[in-house]
C-alpha cells in the first residue's frame, strides 16, 4: 500500500483510489487548492502520495473523487534551471507574506504534472503546481497566453526541451 | 465586439445573473470582480489551454503504477 507523504498522527481515513488502491490519509495531510486546478476547479483538495520504490514521483490523489489522480515530479527533476515566477494573484492565493521571495524546497514545493506525448512522458515546468509548505495551500501557475510553452520531454539523454 | 467604457467601481451586467465590476485600476492592469451563479465557470482565458493539458495529464495514471515507473525509467522495461 502506498505511503502518504506525511504520515498522519491520528485519525486516518482511507481513500479507495482507483489507481493507488487504499490510501491512508489524514485531513492534515491534504493540500488545499483555493482555485482548484484548471479544468478541475471544483476539486479543492489533493493528497500527496509517495511510493518508496517510485520516488521521486508524487501522486496527487483527490480525496473527493477516487478516479482523479495526477502524476507529478519535483520540477527540478525535469528542469534543473527552473526559476519560479509567481503572479501577484498566485502570491495572494498562497498567502505568501508581502515581499517574500519563496525558496523552492524550503518555503514551497514545485511539482510538474506529467502527461504522455507519443512514446515519452513530458511536462510543462511553466505550469508548475506550487505548494506553500508552511500552510499546505497550492496553486497551479498559468503561463501567459503569449509566452512560448517550454515543454520538457524525457528522451535518451534525460529531460530536454524538444526542438 | 461590444466595447463599453467604465470607471472604477462601475459594473456591467450580463444575462444570467452575471456581473463584472471594475475593482482596481493600475497603470497596466485592471482588476475585475465577477459575480456569477455557482454553475457558471469563470477562469482566465489562458487557463483554458492549461485545462486541456491537465485533462491530458490525468490520463497518464491509467498506464498503471509500474507502467509509469517504467516510462520514467525508475523500473526496467518489461519484455
Amino acid at each position: 500500500m502506498p505511503d502518504v507523504l506525511h504520515e498522519p498522527e491520528s485519525g486516518p481515513s482511507i481513500i479507495d483510489s482507483r489507481w493507488l488502491g487504499a490510501v491512508k490519509v489524514d485531513a492534515e495531510c491534504a493540500l488545499l487548492f483555493p482555485a482548484g486546478l484548471p479544468g478541475f476547479e471544483e476539486l479543492r483538495r489533493f493528497i500527496p502520495v509517495e511510493i518508496p520504490a517510485h520516488r521521486p514521483i508524487v501522486y496527487l490523489q483527490s480525496p473527493d473523487d477516487a478516479e482523479i489522480c495526477f502524476v507529478a515530479l519535483p520540477v527540478y527533476v525535469i528542469d534543473p534551471d527552473f526559476t519560479l515566477r509567481l503572479s501577484d494573484e498566485d502570491r495572494s492565493l498562497l498567502q505568501l507574506p508581502e515581499g517574500c521571495d519563496p525558496v523552492v524546497g524550503d518555503d514551497v514545493l514545485c511539482l510538474a504534472l506529467l502527461r504522455r506525448s507519443g512514446s515519452a512522458p513530458e511536462a510543462n515546468p511553466d505550469a508548475a503546481v506550487v505548494i506553500n509548505l508552511h500552510n499546505r495551500i497550492g496553486i497551479q501557475c498559468v503561463p501567459p497566453a503569449d509566452a512560448p510553452q517550454r515543454f520538457r520531454r524525457l528522451g535518451p539523454g534525460g529531460w530536454t526541451t524538444p526542438c | 465586439m461590444l466595447v463599453l467604457r467604465r470607471r472604477l467601481g462601475e459594473s456591467i451586467a450580463i444575462d444570467g445573473g452575471i456581473e463584472i465590476e471594475i475593482v482596481e485600476i493600475s497603470r497596466t492592469r485592471v482588476k475585475l470582480g465577477v459575480t456569477a451563479p455557482r454553475h457558471v465557470k469563470v477562469i482566465r482565458k489562458e487557463a483554458l489551454a492549461l485545462a486541456v493539458e491537465n485533462r491530458q495529464a490525468l490520463q497518464f495514471i491509467a498506464e498503471g503504477l509500474d507502467g509509469i515507473a517504467e516510462a520514467l525509467r525508475l523500473l526496467p522495461a518489461r519484455d
